[in-house]
Formats: structure tokens, C-alpha cells, sequence
């Protein structure tokens, strides 16, 4: 059940686009998407293609690992696809048996929505494979720091995130640990009804979270010991740093992003 | 304020936990869903530490599902519902953290939450449909009957695994600040 999980997405490459300061690619992110909901028009998804592409090639990602984070979508993209064949009407009919009927429109709306989604999915996801989780944690708290201002702890956030990261492969393992001793007493935890499965989770719930909460009392005396004391005046050994060709991606993506919303 | 460094710590591991259970796959639907334990240590927290930091520590999980699966966000506004705020919800199980010596208390905190994520999930069915079904569909219903496949499995699921916990963990776990001092005697 727990076997073979790998937690986050990313993967280490020297490449332009790893390079980059997380907040930059955030903040791409975000153009990117308000970009692709003002586009109603083939043309404008033209230049969003060359846009990803270039992108992909800088990340020296292969496709097949974008490919593959698309693959979960398969449902839903042919669902929109379908239900906008079937369904939209309008222009000249293309195919028709019985009650079914396919429409001009409905061919090109069902094409428009699902390239918006593979287009959605495949860039974000270029987010997260350059990206490692910590420098997405830092670069997030950077971001949010103006929110602290009404009451959004930035630092907390990303300080239990941190923690998280650190900690989950450490659980991980201790979780698989108790499974396989639990299983060995005779445990079952693969069979029956909810319920049943409820129950059969038990025996692996409880010294798991024991052992956790156990840990982060560790954890804080650890931390206290060190002279923990929040966000305040805090110095960082890798601080982020931006640099020209932060500024110069930020500032061509941005251009690049909105004038092609705007315009196609 | 002052940061209390024990609350951070924890909360830490509780959202290490809760992703780990996210990839716990306790029941798989035939299309695809999956039902899995993820609010439970939300939940357990909420209960422990109060409503407040059981929102924190709900929306900083739906914020790190972003980070960690990226992929699943089509809308911003579906994006913000399903994840941050999804997640945020849950953490108002914790309204009831002076009651959770009463069974029908805990069962309610759990309700509470899974439900208002339950609605978060819903509304954002419905944005995504808006944005990408043909006009006419009805989204309310797509929505309500895709979500309801793996949300009521799970909050039923959750219900059961937290009163279990609740029964399994000491009692202490639920006392902040230690009172008890049973290291000293």
C-alpha cells in the first residue's frame, strides 16, 4: 500500500530554468494562467505552444515526464472533449447517426477546452519537476511575506512546510516499518469493507502517530535549544538572491504573456 | 506574536503525516477516485490546538498539495477552493476541541469539517464545469455526484479512524501545555 511513492515531483537537471529564482517561476505561473483564460482564439493558443516549448527546451526536461504528468487527466480532458462533441451547437453539421450529432462549434470547443487543460497542466507541472519542494517553501514565503500584514504568518507557514519536507520520508519509513511488523503478528490490512478497514488501520494509526508527536517534541527542544524564536531577524544560510536574468525572464514572460491575453 | 515553537513542530509533522496518508490509498473507486485518511491528522490537531491553528494548519496542507501534485489546478479559482480553502474547512472540527471526552462531539467536528469540504469541493466543480462544459449542462449535478463518490466514503472513514485514535492516543495528548507532570515524580 505504501510501496514505491515518490512524494513531490521534482527533477535535478543543470539547466536555464533551474537556475532561476523560485518566485520568478511563481509569478510566471500566474501569468500563465490569467494568460490562457483571456485567450478565445486558436491563434493565441499558437503562441502559448511556443511559449511552453521554449520553456521546455531551457528545462532540458524529456516530454515524456510531461507527458506523463497529464496522463492522470486522460478522463476529464476526454469528458470536456466529448461532452462538447455531443453537446455544443452550431455551424454546419460534421457527423450525424440517430440522435448523435456533431457540430462545427462543438468540434472546435471541445478541441479549445482540452488544449487548455493539457496546456494548464503541462506548464504547471514544469513548475514543480525544475523546482525542488524546499525552493518552492522558500520562494512561497518570500511571496507572502506582504500578507503577514494581515495576518497570514509567512514564516510559520513555511517553517512547517520545511518541517514537513524533512519529515515525511523519515514517517514514511516508519510507517512501512510498522506495516511489516504488523503484518508479520497477522495483520490484514488490504481486505474487507470500510469499516473493517477502518479498524485493520488501527494497529498501524496509533504507533505511528505515538512515534510522530514523540518526535516533535524532539523537534522542539531542539529547535528551543538552538535559539529558535520565529520569523523575526531570522538570518538564512542560502538566502534567495535575484538576479539580472531573474528580472530580465520576468519581465519578457510578463510582456510576452499579456500581450498575447490581450491581443489573439 | 510570539512564536510557540512546540505548536510549530507539531503542526510540522502533522502535515508530514497527512501527506503520507494522502498516498494511503485505503479504498480505490472503480473510476478512479480514491478514498484516503489525509484529514484525520488535520482533524486530530484542530481538536488539540483550537480552531484557529486547525485552519493554518488545513490551508498550509492545501498549499503543499499544490507544491507536491502541482498538476491539478485548472482554474484559479477552482485551484484556491479545492486545495487551500478544501482544507482551511477542516480545521474548524477544532470548534469543538473542549468536547472531545463526548463521542457525538467528535463525531460532529468530523461531519463539520468533511462537510465545508465537502461544499469547497463542490463549488469548485462547478467553476470548473462553468469554465470548461457547454452551456446549458446543469454543473450542479456533475459536481455533486462525481464529489460525492469519494468525499462520503471518506468522511465516513475519518469519522471512524478519528474515534479510534481518540481512543488509542492518551488522554494527555489532548491536555496543551502539559499539565500533568508525570516526568518529575
Amino acid at each position: 500500500m505504501l510501496d514505491d511513492i515518490i512524494i513531490g515531483q521534482y527533477i535535478e537537471r543543470d539547466s536555464f530554468i533551474h537556475s532561476l529564482d523560485p518566485r520568478i517561476k511563481i509569478l510566471v505561473i500566474i501569468f500563465f494562467i490569467i494568460t490562457i483564460f483571456l485567450i478565445n482564439a486558436f491563434t493565441g493558443y499558437l503562441f502559448l505552444a511556443f511559449f511552453i516549448l521554449v520553456t521546455v527546451l531551457l528545462s532540458k526536461i524529456k516530454v515524456k515526464y510531461i507527458i506523463k504528468s497529464i496522463r492522470p487527466l486522460i478522463f476529464i480532458i476526454s469528458f470536456t472533449l466529448i461532452v462538447h462533441l455531443f453537446m455544443t451547437r452550431g455551424g454546419q453539421i460534421i457527423w450525424e447517426w440517430r440522435f448523435l450529432k456533431i457540430e462545427e462549434e462543438g468540434l472546435r470547443m471541445g478541441l479549445f477546452m482540452s488544449l487548455r487543460l493539457i496546456f494548464l497542466v503541462s506548464y504547471t507541472s514544469l513548475l514543480t519537476l525544475t523546482t525542488s519542494p524546499l525552493a518552492l517553501t522558500d520562494g512561497l514565503e518570500s511571496l507572502l511575506k506582504p500578507f503577514e500584514k494581515i495576518g497570514l504568518p509567512a514564516h510559520e507557514l513555511a517553517m512547517m512546510m520545511s518541517i514537513a519536507l524533512r519529515f515525511i520520508p523519515t514517517l514514511l519509513e516508519e510507517a512501512q516499518k510498522i506495516m511489516k511488523a504488523q503484518k508479520a503478528r497477522g495483520a490484514d490490512f488490504e481486505s474487507g469493507n470500510l469499516i473493517n478497514k477502518a479498524k485493520s488501520l488501527i494497529p498501524l494509526l496509533v504507533p505511528l502517530f505515538v512515534n510522530a508527536f514523540r518526535r516533535a517534541d524532539d523537534l522542539a527542544l531542539a529547535m528551543e535549544a538552538r535559539c529558535y524564536r520565529g520569523g523575526e531577524g531570522r538570518s538564512r544560510m542560502n538566502a534567495l538572491l535575484l538576479v539580472n536574468k531573474d528580472y530580465i525572464v520576468l519581465a519578457l514572460s510578463f510582456v510576452y504573456l499579456i500581450s498575447v491575453g490581450i491581443f489573439l | 506574536m510570539k512564536t510557540n515553537i512546540k505548536k510549530i513542530s507539531e503542526l510540522g509533522i502533522a502535515l508530514a503525516l497527512a501527506v503520507i496518508l494522502s498516498y494511503l490509498r485505503v479504498y480505490q473507486m472503480p473510476q478512479g477516485g480514491s478514498v484516503s485518511l489525509e484529514m484525520v491528522p488535520i482533524f486530530l490537531l484542530a481538536l488539540r490546538w483550537g480552531w484557529k491553528d486547525g485552519i493554518f494548519l488545513g490551508f498550509t496542507y492545501g498549499v503543499m498539495q499544490i507544491l507536491l501534485k502541482g498538476n491539478n489546478v485548472y482554474h484559479l479559482l477552482q485551484g484556491i477552493l479545492d486545495y487551500p480553502v478544501a482544507f482551511a474547512v477542516l480545521g474548524l472540527a477544532g470548534l469543538f476541541n473542549t468536547k472531545i471526552k463526548n463521542k457525538f462531539f467528535v463525531v460532529l467536528a468530523v461531519l463539520l469539517g468533511g462537510g465545508l469540504r465537502f461544499i469547497a469541493h463542490i463549488l469548485s466543480g462547478v467553476v470548473f464545469f462553468g469554465a470548461y462544459a457547454p452551456e446549458g449542462s446543469n454543473p450542479w449535478m456533475y459536481s455533486i455526484s462525481y464529489n460525492s463518490t469519494y468525499m462520503i466514503p471518506e468522511i465516513i472513514i475519518s469519522i471512524l479512524v478519528t474515534l479510534f485514535l481518540l481512543k488509542g492516543l492518551s488522554e494527555d495528548f489532548f491536555v496543551v501545555e502539559g499539565v500533568k507532570a508525570v516526568d518529575n515524580e
